[in-house]
């Protein structure tokens, strides 16, 4: 590894870094879509500043385009708020308009402007080790890497600041603004941060991939724990292991690095989104046949206990009686038997007293409407689930 | 140039007529289509849709290793349609909620086909230049038979909307009830999803990626604030989209340096805004004309009706009283006592007003609506 090869990574892990952050608020208030708007729109801001100091890499440039940022932020409210149009909606017309003005002010003047359009929307980390900041001569690293570090300071600092604030005004808006934090300065903070973290990391890596590093990251560790905390810790962690995944998957076949590194962030996202313990697909579809066989037993059970008659209680009987195919009322049966819950003479069903006592319990469950304690009662009785 | 030379010119050039062909088509399809995703709240579904079928493309390219764009819109479809169902998985199996859902699949697909695209650039092929315009898009681009395609798969849509217009109705304002019906809202649901990503990926070699959203929400945005009816809104969206579409031609036509899809996405805008505004019945203007037209007519019924209370304990009604005594009341000013006067529901002889028969009527009726009102 040379230096500029450590220096890309060190600049996409940081990159990785600030952007998971407010990424994983965005995420729980349901405003991810939001980050897309910005990643959009701060395009004329960087272009007006742009013609106002026609240098790249002026601090004025990162000012303009988080203004920007904040703006497309008050345009989609002002739209919501008039109620002609939902909210979506409201971000679906305000980010490209504001887009289609930036690319025009730019072929507009393509002579004196050196900001190529699809430079803005992927970046290319690749360059970023050749600007360099210097001071008096003396070499301080890549000037990218120091515009990240500052936001990626301040951001922290933020989050440690103010952690309890945004937890509360995330998760129960109604109570933060009963305890005194104002929402709107909050709300507006966190969007200031995220156009600010936005327009730093976009210059490094593009505008799509800053969508994907703030959202995926979040989302993925948001399939794995519930813990704001442990949250914020495995999106950090997720964003610069995809970050340096990236980078050498980029490097093995020489292509876009941002491209390689969303790339590696979505295949992370769909092995997590496949095979995560709790919310993965596999365990909710897994999950959702265990439910449906359960209730089809407590169906049973249930019936079971209305009926005394033997003709009733028929194992052949139930198939045409509780309208079930073969093979599940076998699978229920079974499951019922392995659970000590039934028992069988001759073809006839029968509750066993644990059976009556589970069927007791559930109907008492039922009619009083606390259908959730049926899971807690369900761990109590079963030895096998279905 | 002027609009003469302009119109002809549309007619007798081959690039501009096909150029104003194919954007007023496609404003066309995607007002039609645009109207059911904002009504049925997916307006950013066509955002992530248009992101998710640049991997498409890319792949496409790979396989045939030619240009060509019929096959590039079957690699399109096919991967924005994976992206639609990927959407729809994670939001139905997992508790990330859409918005999560669109991000995600708009930003990682996006990134693999930039990923794919600039792979292709280092590949030894000289045929892979030109498909970056599938970003931005580049009207210019567009092919009589690209154009044909346009129109047949309009009228395709057309015909499909037609022969499901009263079930596609039914589930855009009441799913559940559909449901009951016996109508199978899921293959409803897929069919009207299918035809929206169809119509983005239309739109990709012309507006680009990245601006085809807007052009499937604004049209039917400016629509709905013109009406009710969903016909009618249907039917506007397509107008404003095929006009955006001819607008947007022709001021990027006439002008130098200015790309297509962005004047278009602009046009629209411009439609949006003016809809917003003016619209007679939902619009910015109108409302806060009405809004303060009653805030007035409160003030006056206010006065109107205090001065009811002092002439009702009188036996006269027209029994004159000093003006001084409204002053305890804050719903009073001269404009208003002037307005009152006016509409000849009071007299005003110097510093004495004395209420009028009619201003009697008028108040206490006004005291018996509102009366009327909370007690139904």
């Amino acid at each position: 590894m040379n230096s500029a090869q450590i220096e890309i990574q060190l600049i996409a892990s940081l990159v990785a870094i600030a952007c998971a952050i407010p990424g994983t608020f965005l995420v729980l208030r349901k405003m991810a879509l939001i980050t897309d708007a910005i990643s959009h729109s701060i395009l004329p801001g960087i272009v007006i500043g742009f013609f106002i100091t026609h240098d790249l890499s002026s601090p004025l440039l990162i000012v303009m385009a988080a203004a920007s940022g904040v703006l497309t932020v008050v345009l989609v409210e002002f739209i919501q708020k008039t109620g002609l149009v939902k909210e979506d909606t409201a971000i679906g017309l305000v980010f490209p308009a504001l887009f289609s003005i930036g690319i025009i002010l730019i072929a507009k003047n393509a002579n004196d402007v050196h900001l190529d359009v699809d430079a803005v929307l992927l970046g290319e980390l690749a360059f970023a080790p050749f600007d360099r900041l210097a001071l008096d001569g003396i070499d301080l690293g890549p000037k990218s890497l120091w515009i990240i570090g500052t936001i990626l300071l301040i951001t922290l600092g933020l989050l440690f600041a103010f952690f309890k604030e945004l937890k509360v005004s995330t998760f129960d808006a109604g109570l933060a603004s009963a305890l005194g934090l104002s929402p709107v300065v909050i709300h507006y903070g966190l969007m200031t941060v995220s156009s600010i973290t936005t327009v730093g990391a976009f210059d490094a890596v593009g505008a799509i991939l800053v969508i994907a590093l703030m959202i995926a990251p979040a989302a993925t560790a948001y399939l794995l724990t519930n813990d704001l905390k442990k949250l914020l810790v495995l999106a950090v962690l997720f964003g610069v292991g995809s970050a340096i995944a990236g980078y050498w998957v980029a490097y093995a076949l020489d292509a876009s690095i941002s491209g390689s590194m969303t790339t590696v962030l979505g295949v992370l996202f769909l092995m997590v989104y496949l095979f995560a313990p709790a919310k993965g697909l596999f365990s909710v579809l897994y999950r959702q046949k265990q439910q449906r066989i359960e209730v089809s037993l407590l169906t049973f059970l249930l019936h079971l206990r209305n009926h005394k008659e033997e003709e009733e209680r028929h194992v052949k009987h139930l198939n045409e009686h509780i309208n079930w195919q073969k093979v599940r009322s076998k699978s229920v049966l079974d499951l019922a038997l392995k659970n000590n819950m039934i028992t069988i003479h001759k073809d006839v069903v029968s509750l066993t007293p644990k059976g009556k006592k589970f069927t007791t319990e559930a109907i008492d469950y039922i009619v009083t409407n606390k259908n959730s304690e049926i899971e807690n009662m369900k761990d109590r009785f079963f030895l096998f689930r279905g | 140039m002027d609009l003469q030379e302009y119109i002809e010119l549309v007619f007798t050039d081959y690039t501009l007529r096909t150029i104003t062909l194919g954007t007023a088509v496609l404003g066309t399809i995607c007002g039609m289509l645009g109207s059911f995703a904002v009504l049925r709240k997916q307006s950013l579904l066509g955002d992530a849709i248009s992101h998710a079928a640049l991997p498409g493309i890319a792949i496409a390219f790979l396989i045939i290793e030619t240009k060509n764009s019929a096959i590039f819109l079957v690699g399109a479809l096919i991967s924005g349609l994976i992206g639609t169902f990927w959407i729809r998985g994670i939001t139905s199996k997992t508790h990330l909620k859409s918005d999560t859902a669109l991000g995600l699949i708009l930003s990682l697909f996006f990134g693999f086909g930039m990923l794919l695209l600039t792979y292709i650039q280092k590949m030894p092929n000289a045929n892979q230049a030109g498909l970056e315009s599938y970003l931005f898009g580049q009207a210019a681009t567009l092919l009589e038979s690209d154009v044909w395609l346009m129109v047949i798969v309009t009228g395709i849509s057309l015909i499909i909307l037609l022969l499901f217009w009263k079930e596609l109705k039914l589930l855009l304002f009441d799913a559940d009830y559909t449901k009951t019906l016996g109508f199978n809202t899921q293959f409803l649901d897929i069919l009207i999803t299918s035809f929206i990503v169809v119509a983005i990926v239309l739109g990709l070699q012309t507006v680009g990626v990245v601006l085809m959203s807007a052009m499937l929400l604004a049209p039917a945005a400016a629509a709905r604030q013109w009406t009710n009816n969903l016909a009618v809104m249907v039917i506007l969206a397509a107008i404003f989209g095929a006009f955006s579409g001819i607008f947007g031609t022709a001021i990027s036509a006439s002008q130098n340096n200015l790309s297509t899809g962005p004047v278009i996405v602009l046009v629209a805008g411009v439609f949006v805004l003016f809809s917003f505004i003016f619209s007679p019945r939902r619009g910015l203007l109108f409302r806060e004309i009405r809004f303060r037209k009653n805030r007035n007519d409160l003030q006056l019924h206010k006065t109107l009706s205090f001065m009811y209370n002092i002439a009702k304990t009188h036996e006269d009604i027209s029994h004159p009283h000093a003006i001084r005594i409204l002053n305890n009341f804050q719903g009073f000013t001269r404009k208003s006592l002037q307005k009152l006067e006016n509409k000849d529901y009071v007299k005003i002889k110097g510093n004495m007003w004395s209420m009028t028969k009619e201003g009697y009527h008028i108040a206490a009726n006004l005291y018996d609506q509102l009366i009327k009102e909370e007690d139904e």
